[in-house]
């Protein structure tokens, strides 16, 4: 893989150890760079805080996933002096050629021992659930259940028009009851109510929104207690502890490893991705940033997001995700379970340009016409326990305004109007960016966007994402 | 099919819900609401479901109503999804196309910091934006960051909003697109930056916008508007007729506009403008039409002569009137205005008598020589008349530093160095020694305000401000350089700096300068002398450096020489110390840091590794064995290492 700019930083745990590593390049502070003769390895010091220089080494055996290692104690992975050292070398700072440090080599083999041993197929002995204390959580669940729709009932009782006059406090400390009882995810949905509490009471002309947010809580919170429930009970009744595929696993609070994945037969084998769009935005209920990508399936049309979850509190140490424009080969791909688009991951991917071939190929992948998308999206998001919109990719017709109203048409004459999603918030606003754009949008296009339907006008309408043409995409995110 | 009935419904529910299921029987809104929906439940089962959950939820128990409610609205939602519109109606047009920015695969990596520092509060962000203009000017052209930017001319910081309306400035003119857009004619300062960016983008083909949002500016934002049709030379009618109706500073405006205008009744304006009011005049300064030149030149020459005439003390308005009337003079240069300075030249007699209130005189026939040199450093078409009126009074001094420039401005640069070279001595005369350092002064004053333009790398004459207007250009050498001043016809004879380095006075310029900022005061013929080399020039450099080697050990300026010294790439090493010895103040730690990294950044690892050991074998700082362990001699082994000079903070902590 050639390094660039964008390679880095894609190594960067955040934007910010990058600018930090180009400084580091820029003033200097770098002696003694070597590389190895095959070209993988590089190494050198660079000078820090302390009294002796860091040692740095990076190693690009495995171009798509460079093994960096440093001296420092940064907590940062890679540290700044690693990407400082990837800026060196993309500067085309002089390294001379040397035989691999002994400690590096050492480390290298030992690296090479795991993967050879991870690829043998030796799969890691599954931990067998115990069933007693599998049933006792089973058990607390349902009793977390049981408060949760009594808090739920109390609350329509008396009216939501009280939360006003409540207490945040209540709704937070249930939250934090519920997850005592394994239910993390009916605790974020009472952290948001909590939310709500605090928005109506601090500022009134809010109130209308809060409300609305809090039923949309309440339809949704009854909704998964009442199937929760009959799920729960189901396995309780038929001893079965595992991870199962359906969404209840998640809204509860489940969290799925890649391996039980594999074992629900979530995955696919040697998949071709095209990231469509990517953005990020910032969860308050559960103090933490969310990285999310929006990927193009590039055989059957299918689009899956990814999601990267940055908690605040650990910000620094966990690796940001940023956008990417090659297209990735995986050899396996995981598909968390649900509808409409669902999580993905891997542990292992391969990137490379677009050919002239895939890159026409954007339409045929598209639904065929909007009336195929909006049936979908109607489907998808009349379901309670789904999002409510839906990614999409549309071949575009005609992409124009009418009046000051951007409007998409597909080939088949079919409109749809293009407008932000509120919730998306205004750094997400990517509308307006249309009428920037250079040039007309051939025929032969497709647009992305989230379709969602718009409470104000009761109308079904598309936040664009971005556009992709034969020649390039164009992101109105990232 | 209308839907109002479900949508009546759907808002009644959310109401029962806020309002609390206890209430439900009373709500009659409710029950009205249902009614209406009956006509749809009989014509499909979806809403007869509907209907089926309301008149259960109406009739339920207290206990039940809660999941009732939750579970009617659940169903009602889907249906008023499923109802949902889409499309729209009407001509489609296509999007402009015509494209604002650049599309390039730019990632949320590479632009989120810089459009979180466009639109975010706080610290910081001044430091991120240059450095990003530094590295990455491609970044501020995406069409995501335009509007950030453009939305930047409203930043509070002044600087950061300075910095943004120059990033703007260099970006292509399709951009004035967005900040044409929700432009607001009575806004604040960000409208006036929208404004001189657009200006300075467009250039005369903004007129049209400017004439279209003129009526509805106010204030600070009409100025900028009414200073940017000045731009446009074909503006002059029109801000004639604008003229009539502004006041304050809107006019002051429309007259600093109608200076940049041409034509006859531009013309005739500014001969009532100025006879109604001579202190107007101010505004023709940057003009160099030569209608504005004839009217200066008539003006000015008449006001001298009427001081003559009058043959009394002139007041301190009168006088302050003539200042302004002769700084107007700049880039003016018609024949008219040379044939006033030819009078001028006769007259210098004569005008040295005037006198102020006071009593005194203000020596107004040397403020009229040294304007002419100072008019002449920015307008060179001058020279020749400059050139004639030093044939004229070829043996006095008064216009020979003219002479100089005018020379550099049109001749050989071997010509100029032979023609006024021997006016620069190298030795004491035995006679007319008080005459010929009056010339030998005059040269050295023609040549200071000559200097190396590194950065361009090109001689240029000083611009010279003539609104404040500066007497004596003697000592404006060490300004920053402007891209606006002159060239000289051609690089300065290399002889130049042998001859000045043996000058035999060299104190003609009694002022000292401080030109590193480190406290330390040099003379000024030394500053200007180390100006005017280009360290390109080997002959130059064999001059320049035994002389400043010497300097720095007998003036113990060590700063100041040794610097020259690493501008010109060579090392102060073997003066070095012996300098700061000289030196009446103690070295301070921080200018030895300073100092040896400018110079690691000239000389070789060793040479500045040799000039640390010079300073330590000369016993500074030897007291404390930290400082000269953990600073001077790591610092030695480190650079001997190839490692990098250390930052100020790892001294520091020493």
């Amino acid at each position: 893989m050639e390094l660039t700019e964008q390679t880095i930083l894609l190594q960067a745990p955040n934007p910010a150890a990058a600018e930090n590593g180009r400084k580091i390049s820029k003033k200097g502070s770098f002696s003694a760079l070597c590389r190895s003769g095959d070209d993988t390895v590089y190494w050198g010091e660079c000078a820090g805080s302390g009294k002796n220089p860091y040692r740095v080494s990076i190693d690009w055996l495995n171009p798509e996933a460079p093994v960096c290692r440093c001296s420092c104690p940064s907590r940062q992975f890679p540290c700044k002096h690693a990407l400082g050292l990837m800026f060196e070398r993309l500067a085309g700072k002089n390294f001379e050629t040397a035989e691999i440090p002994e400690d590096i080599a050492d480390k290298r083999a030992r690296q090479a021992a795991r993967t050879a041993k991870k690829e043998s197929g030796e799969e890691p002995k599954a931990k067998k659930p115990n069933a007693a204390s599998q049933k006792k959580k089973l058990a607390k669940q349902l009793e977390g259940l049981e408060r949760a729709e009594k808090m739920v009932n109390d609350l329509l009782t008396a009216g939501v028009g009280t939360l006003s006059g409540s207490s945040a406090q209540v709704y937070d400390k249930l939250a934090k009851d519920l997850g005592s009882c394994y239910l993390t995810g009916l605790q974020t949905a009472f952290t948001r109510m909590a939310l709500a509490v605090r928005r109506i009471q601090e500022d009134t002309g809010q109130s209308d929104a809060a409300y609305a947010e809090a039923l949309r809580l309440l339809v949704y919170l009854r909704s998964v207690i009442n199937k929760s429930r009959t799920f729960l009970e189901a396995k309780l009744e038929t001893d079965n502890y595992s991870a199962e595929d359906t969404v209840l696993f998640e809204a509860l609070g489940g969290v799925w490893k890649l391996e039980d994945l594999h074992a629900v037969g979530a995955f696919r084998e040697k998949a071709r991705l095209l990231q469509l769009s990517f953005d990020v935005s910032y969860d308050e209920a559960k103090k933490e940033y969310i990285e999310r990508g929006w990927w193009l399936d590039m055989d059957s049309g299918r689009i899956d997001q990814t999601l990267n979850f940055r908690p605040l509190k650990a910000l620094k140490y966990v690796k940001g995700e940023d956008s990417r424009f090659d297209l990735l080969e995986i050899p396996v791909l995981y598909t968390y379970p649900g509808e409409g688009n669902c999580r993905i991951r891997w542990d292992a991917a391969s990137s490379r340009p677009l050919t002239g071939e895939e890159r026409t190929a954007f339409q045929t992948l598209a639904c065929p016409d909007l009336a195929g998308a909006l049936k979908e999206t109607k489907n998808q998001i009349k379901n309670t326990l789904l999002p409510k919109f839906r990614a999409v990719l549309l071949p575009v017709g005609r992409l124009g305004r009418v009046g000051d109203t951007f409007v998409l048409e597909d080939p088949k004459g079919e409109r749809i109007v293009l407008r932000d999603r509120p919730e998306d918030g205004k750094d997400h606003a990517s509308t307006k960016r249309l009428e920037l754009l250079p040039g007309e949008i051939p025929s032969g296009s497709a647009l992305f966007g989230l379709m969602f339907y718009d409470e104000r006008d009761r109308s079904i309408c598309l936040h664009p994402y971005s556009i992709l043409t034969p020649e390039r995409m164009i992101r109105l995110q990232f | 099919m209308n839907l109002q009935p479900l949508y009546d419904v759907k808002s009644r529910l959310e109401q029962a819900a806020i309002a609390g299921t206890g209430l439900l029987a009373e709500d009659f809104r409710l029950q009205r609401a249902a009614e209406s929906l009956k006509p749809l439940a009989a014509a499909s089962p979806v809403f007869a479901k509907i209907d089926n959950g309301l008149q259960k939820l109406l009739s339920a128990s207290g206990e039940e109503r809660s999941g009732l409610l939750l579970d009617l609205l659940a169903l009602v939602d889907a249906v008023a999804y499923t109802q949902g519109s889409s499309g729209m109606e009407g001509e489609l047009l296509p999007l402009s196309g015509t494209g604002v920015g650049t599309c390039e695969p730019l990632s949320y990596g590479q632009l989120q910091p810089l459009l979180e520092a466009l639109s975010s509060t706080g610290g910081g962000r001044m430091n991120l934006i240059k450095d990003m203009w530094e590295n990455h000017p491609e970044y501020f052209g995406d069409f995501r960051v335009l509007p950030s930017l453009a939305a930047g001319l409203g930043e509070g910081y002044a600087e950061l909003a300075a910095l943004i309306e120059d990033i703007l400035k260099a970006q292509s003119p399709e951009i004035t697109v967005l900040l044409k857009k929700d432009f607001d004619p009575a806004g604040k300062k960000d409208m006036v930056r929208r404004v001189e960016v657009i200006s300075a983008l467009e250039g005369r083909k903004a007129t049209a916008w400017l004439k279209e949002v003129l009526p509805e500016a106010k204030k600070d934002v009409r100025g900028a508007i009414i200073t940017a049709l000045g731009a446009d030379p074909q503006n002059g009618e029109f801000l004639l007729e604008l003229c009539k109706g502004e006041r304050g500073a809107s006019r002051e405006a429309v007259l600093e506009s109608l200076a940049l205008q041409e034509g006859m009744e531009v013309q005739k304006f500014w001969e009532k403008e100025v006879a109604k009011n001579g202190s107007f005049v101010r505004f023709l300064a940057p003009a160099s039409f030569d209608w504005a030149s004839d009217l200066v030149a008539a003006g000015l020459q008449s006001r001298i002569e009427q001081a003559l005439a009058d043959a009394k003390p002139l007041t301190q308005e009168s006088l302050d009137e003539l200042y302004l009337w002769l700084s107007a003079a700049k880039y003016k240069a018609s024949p008219a205005m040379q044939d006033f300075w030819r009078w001028a030249g006769e007259h210098l007699n004569a005008v040295s008598q005037i006198t102020a209130a006071d009593g005194k005189s203000p020596k107004f026939d040397g403020q009229l020589i040294d304007g002419l040199f100072s008019i002449l450093c920015v307008t060179a078409p001058l020279s020749e008349l400059c050139l004639e009126l030093w044939e004229k009074d070829k043996k006095g001094p008064r216009f020979l530093p003219h002479a100089v420039i005018a020379s550099l401005f049109t001749r050989p640069a071997a010509e100029v160095y032979d023609r006024f070279a021997p006016y620069v001595l190298t030795s004491k005369p035995l006679v007319g020694s008080k005459q010929k350092q009056e010339l030998h002064d005059a040269v050295l004053k023609g040549l200071s305000c000559i200097y190396w333009n590194q950065e361009q790398e090109r001689y240029a004459v000083h611009y010279t401000n003539a609104v404040s207007f500066v007497p004596s250009a003697s000592c404006l050498f060490l300004y920053a350089p402007s891209a606006g001043d002159l060239s000289i016809a051609e690089p300065l004879d290399s002889k130049w700096i042998g001859r000045l380095t043996e000058a035999v006075w060299k104190t003609s310029f009694d002022r000292q300068k401080m030109p590193f900022q480190a406290g330390e005061l040099v003379d000024s013929f030394d500053a200007c002398l180390a100006g005017l080399v280009n360290p390109a020039d080997e002959v130059m450099l064999q001059a320049i450096v035994p002389w400043l080697r010497r300097q720095a050990v007998e003036t113990g300026a060590w700063i100041a020489y040794s610097r020259w010294l690493l501008q010109f790439g060579v090392s102060p090493k073997g003066i070095l110390a012996d300098s700061m010895k000289k030196s009446k103040r103690s070295p301070q730690l921080y200018h030895v840091w300073d100092l040896l990294r400018a110079a690691s950044e000239t000389l070789q690892p060793e040479e500045t590794a040799a000039l640390l050991e010079e300073i330590r074998d000369a016993g500074f700082f030897c007291k404390d064995e930290q400082v000269r362990e953990t600073v001077f001699n790591k610092t030695i082994v480190d650079l001997r290492d190839g490692k990098p000079f250390p930052e100020w903070n790892a001294w520091w902590k020493a």
